[in-house]
Order: structure tokens, then sequence, then C-alpha cells
């Protein structure tokens, strides 16, 4: 679909320490409330791992190869996990309950198998992988609203739904194949990830973005070609969409996550990475191999004292150079 | 209790209405014995209920006067996809279903009265969880209006849409397939009961939909002219219909609204 400009994320994996910090930015800002609370517009998930509604790779949407809607299914509440409260105020001011305790019993949520990973010691590894809507250029939950209730904003590609004309079908919950689309049951309709655009539209970058602690986070339009955007993506081709097989064409990339050489029965290191490249490739699609490649060249070159454009712009000194909105 | 006196009301109806020969018994499971079945294009007259009987309540679905109505059903079948997430989840093997109505009238308000079997009870809207529903739709101009959702802008249907989780009514209008819109003002109400058989395969839903017959507004169907023409249909929540996810009646039934 085209639109006049594109505003993209990326993402450096290599550099999220899983604070969930964008997380609790995200959520304060928008999802603590009015049957918004069991939704995460952004989440970080530990990978591998079940990810975030439980198993959402495994539900289907998207697209097939010839460009038409895939089924697919909208996760229940216990996908997505039911959230709970504290009794703070009986257990820790009052003291009418000598037990603080959640308000239902825990049995699932958002990163239940949080830094659980793959594999064995000294071969043990996982990521983090913070995700929310890719705003892609071909929107799956778009394709699937039979009412026109989802539009893509020519200004900047952002997706969103319609309140007005959204009448709860639930169709685009189950054809995005993030699962990035949720159901909200106290008003019958659906919501998402509006990219923050109030605070876009003010010059300033979405919430999760600002408050990442890490700096993982670039913000910029897709035709800006002094952008950081365009260096990552287009340029030197180290950030990736997930899933391209999904056929949506994201428009939030990932810098794959490089790792240790994995240890061999003698103990020594093996040409093989730690993170399996198959598994990164699974999730990345074939640029990853490439992408590494680079960032180790790259990251070469800073080492030994040269210039690297690439790696000055994955340091993010500055803000102002990691956020560019206009 | 209050069926007492309201038998004797039933009674004079039964005597003033030309329909004295329909009255299906009402009991666990729908009865089919002289429920007339209408198909496309059908005329069909509205009911008359006398000045002075009222319902319990306003739309009371299981009150007496409704035993002395006509009963009518028509077939419904699933609805033609109109969009490819329709198509996607549409049920080839659907067989399709009977709805049963009654229309009626006094001086003041328009009945539609609607039953069907309904295995499941469905009235929660959740993230995984799809409701039961009705519509009835009327053609706001004459027969020519596409049965389907209505013809453009230029020529639209007023849908009455009953939702099991809120047992409530809205009234909506559409021009043609995805515009559906809930009107400003709503004036339509509702009411519903669902019954349970000693077999699942008897549960039923009966809902009743009325309205002020002089109802002013835009879309709005007027009920001020010689004939209007209805169409139906019904979601079943269990099987996760909603939208043109639905059974539907085949073309219009003509209701002539000058009550005998």
């Amino acid at each position: 679909m085209a639109v006049k400009r594109q505003l993209s994320m990326v993402m450096d994996l290599n550099k999220c320490i899983g604070c969930h910090t964008c997380t609790s930015a995200c959520k304060l800002q928008w999802t603590n409330r009015n049957g918004r609370e069991y939704m995460y517009w952004n989440n970080v998930e530990t990978m591998p791992g079940t990810g975030y509604p439980r198993d959402y790779a495994k539900m289907g949407g998207g697209f097939d190869e010839e460009g038409a809607l895939k089924l697919g299914q909208e996760p229940s509440a216990e996908d997505y996990g039911v959230p709970w409260e504290y009794n703070y105020e009986e257990a820790l001011m009052t003291g009418t309950d000598p037990w603080l305790r959640p308000n239902v019993k825990p049995t699932w949520g958002a990163n239940w198998d949080e830094d659980e990973g793959e594999g064995d010691y000294p071969n043990s590894y996982y990521f983090y992988l913070p995700r929310l809507c890719n705003h892609c250029e071909n929107p799956a939950c778009l394709a699937a609203c039979s009412r026109n209730a989802i539009y893509k904003r020519q200004e900047d590609g952002i997706v969103l739904i319609d309140q007005e004309r959204c009448r709860g079908y639930r169709y685009c919950v189950g054809a995005c194949p993030y699962k990035k689309v949720y159901f909200n049951e106290e008003i019958s309709k659906s919501e998402k990830c509006i990219f923050c655009y109030p605070r876009i539209e003010k010059g300033l970058p979405t919430a999760c973005a600002k408050q990442c602690v890490g700096r993982i986070r670039w913000i910029g339009y897709r035709d800006d070609e002094a952008g950081p955007i365009h260096l990552l993506v287009e340029q030197y081709k180290v950030a990736l969409p997930l899933h391209p097989e999904w056929g949506t064409k994201p428009n939030v990339f990932y810098v794959p996550p490089m790792s240790p050489p994995k240890i061999g029965d003698d103990g020594a290191p093996t040409a093989e990475s730690r993170v399996p490249l198959d598994y990164l490739e699974g999730l990345f699609g074939d640029g990853v191999q490439s992408a590494l490649e680079t960032l180790s060249r790259e990251r070469q070159k800073k080492a030994e004292g040269g210039e690297s454009e690439l790696m000055d712009t994955l340091i993010g000194y500055r803000h102002a150079e990691m956020f560019k909105l206009s | 209790m209050t069926a007492i006196p309201l038998r004797g009301l039933a009674a004079v109806i039964y005597a003033a209405s030309a329909f004295a020969a329909v009255s299906p018994a009402f009991g666990d499971s729908i009865v089919e014995a002289n429920v007339k079945a209408l198909g496309p294009g059908d005329e069909v007259a509205v009911s008359r209920i006398p000045d002075g009987v009222y319902l319990r309540s306003v739309n009371d679905p299981d009150d007496m006067i409704w035993e002395r109505l006509p009963e009518y059903r028509t077939r419904l079948a699933p609805a033609p996809p109109v969009h490819e997430s329709v198509a996607l989840r549409l049920d080839e093997d659907d067989p399709g279903m009977d709805v049963y109505f009654s229309l009626a009238r006094t001086s003041e308000r328009f009945y539609v009265r609607l039953r069907w079997r309904d295995e499941t009870r469905d009235a929660a809207t959740l993230r995984d969880r799809f409701r039961d529903g009705a519509a009835v739709q009327f053609a706001i101009g004459d027969a020519e209006t596409s049965y389907i959702m209505g013809t453009g802008p230029d020529a639209p249907v007023n849908i009455w849409y009953w939702r099991s989780d809120a047992n409530s009514v809205e009234s909506l209008a559409a021009g043609g397939p995805g515009s559906t819109t809930r009107l400003d003002a709503q004036p339509v109400s509702g009411d519903s009961l669902y019954q349970t058989g000693e077999k699942p395969a008897a549960n039923q839903w009966v809902v009743v939909m009325s309205r002020p017959i002089d109802t002013e507004g835009a879309h709005q169907v007027s009920f001020d002219r010689a004939q209007v023409p209805i169409a139906f249909a019904l979601w079943q929540g269990k099987d996760g219909q909603r939208d043109g996810l639905k059974s539907v009646s085949e073309d219009w039934i003509l209701v002539n609204l000058a009550a005998r």
C-alpha cells in the first residue's frame, strides 16, 4: 500500500537488556486502563520462547505466496495471560490481610518463560525480542477488515483503527500474524499500537523508544537518506524484518544478535555461533548471515581504532541522531 | 398472576383475529404444524393487536398474545460472502435453518417476533467468543433494493440488530456491504428469552423487537405506507459468526401494513 512517507523503527537486539522499560512506558501511556489491562502494545519476549501471546507464531494469519489472506485464530484470554493485581492496600497499609497476594491465580502471562531460552551449558542461549505493531506496508489487519475501519496514514504510514467504524468483528486480530491487534472486551472494539502518533505529531519519538535505557531504538522515515533507518536497513542492510515470509512487509526492523562461538565437546570454541544461524534465519530471513558478517567486520574496524559509520550509528550517541522525525 | 386477565384479553384477540385458525402450540420444541412457510417475494399481512390490549412488558417475548397471532417461517442459508474474511471462514456444509416469525402492530407500535432453534446460548462477546444475534432488515425504498445490505447510499436499508450479550437492539443503516452504521436516534427496543427443552436440539431463542410506528429520522424505516420489504438474519455465536458470516433469508418478503 503506497503512502507518501513511511515512519519506521530499527531495534538493535545486541543492545537489548530485557529491562521492559519500553513495555512499562507504553503501558503507562496507553494500556493500563479501560479494558486494555491485558494488552501489551509493546512487549519484550525471550527468544527462543513461546512469545506473546503464547505461541502466536503458530496461530496463522498474514498472506500466502499468492498474496491471499490466510486464516488466523483469535487468541484466548489465557493465551495472553489474565492480568493480576496485588492487595497492596490491605497487606501493606491497613494490615487487614496478613498476606500480599495476587487477586487471581497466575497461571500464565507475558514473559512466563522469561530467560529460559534453549540449549545446555556451556551452549545455552537466549536473547530479547521487543515487539510492537510493525505498521506494515501490506497490513493483513487492514486487508481483513470488512468495514474499511483500518487505515494507513498517508503522511507517515502509521496503521490505525477507526474506533467509530470498528464493530468488533476481530478479523484483524486473527489476520495479524504478529498478533498485535487486541480486542477490548469493555467496548467491543479492537485496538492496537498507534506508534504514539500524538507524540510523533509533536516531533517526539514513541514512548517505547524515548524511554529505552539500552538506546536500542531508532525512528525515522524510510525515504530519509540522511537518516538512521536508511543507513541501517538499505545501506548496510544490517536491520531485517521479523518473519518476512508472512507477507505483510513490516516497517519495524531488527539488527540480529551476534553471539560467541559454540563450545565443542573438547571445550574449545567451534566455528559455529552459539545462537544457531538457522534459528535466526527462521526469524529474520535470508539476510541474517550477511548482516552478522557486516556487523563483525565493522565492529573489528572500531576495535582496531578505525572509523565505522555503522558502529557510530549503532552506539547511538545522541537521541537527536537516533530519532529523525521530520 | 397477570397471565389470568391477559388470557381473557388474548381471547378477545383470538376472536377478533382473522387468523384464528393459526394457533401453534408453544412448548419445548418448535412446532411446525400450521406455520406457513414463506419464500422470496411472498406477501404477508401484519397482524393487528386491538387497542387497549398490551403485552405484559413492551417487548415481552413470552406473552400469550403471541400464541394468538399467526406465525410464519422462512428458510435461512449462509449469506453469500462479500469479503475475503468471510469467504475464508464460510462453512460450505452449513445446511441452513428456519426462522419463525410473527409480525404485529398496534395503532402505536410495530412488532417483529423471531424464534429459532439454537442448541447453545452464546451471550458473551470475549476475545475468542462470539455472541448470538438476530436482525430484521427493511428496505427503506421498494423491493428493488438489494436484500444484501442495500444497493449503495441511494437505496439503503434499515436494520434492527438484536445482540444477545446486551439483550438490546440497535437501529442501523447500510447502503451496501461494509457500510453498516449505527444511527444517531435509537427508537427500537427489544427483549429476549432463551428456552431450554428436554434435549438441546429443542433449545430456542425468542426475540421481540419493536418501534413506535410514527418514528421520524433519517434511515428509520417508514411504516406509513402499504407495503414494506423485510428480510432476516441470524448469527450463531458458537460458530464464530459475526458480520457477513450469518444465515440470511433469500430476497425480500413483502409485508402488507394495512392490518386486517
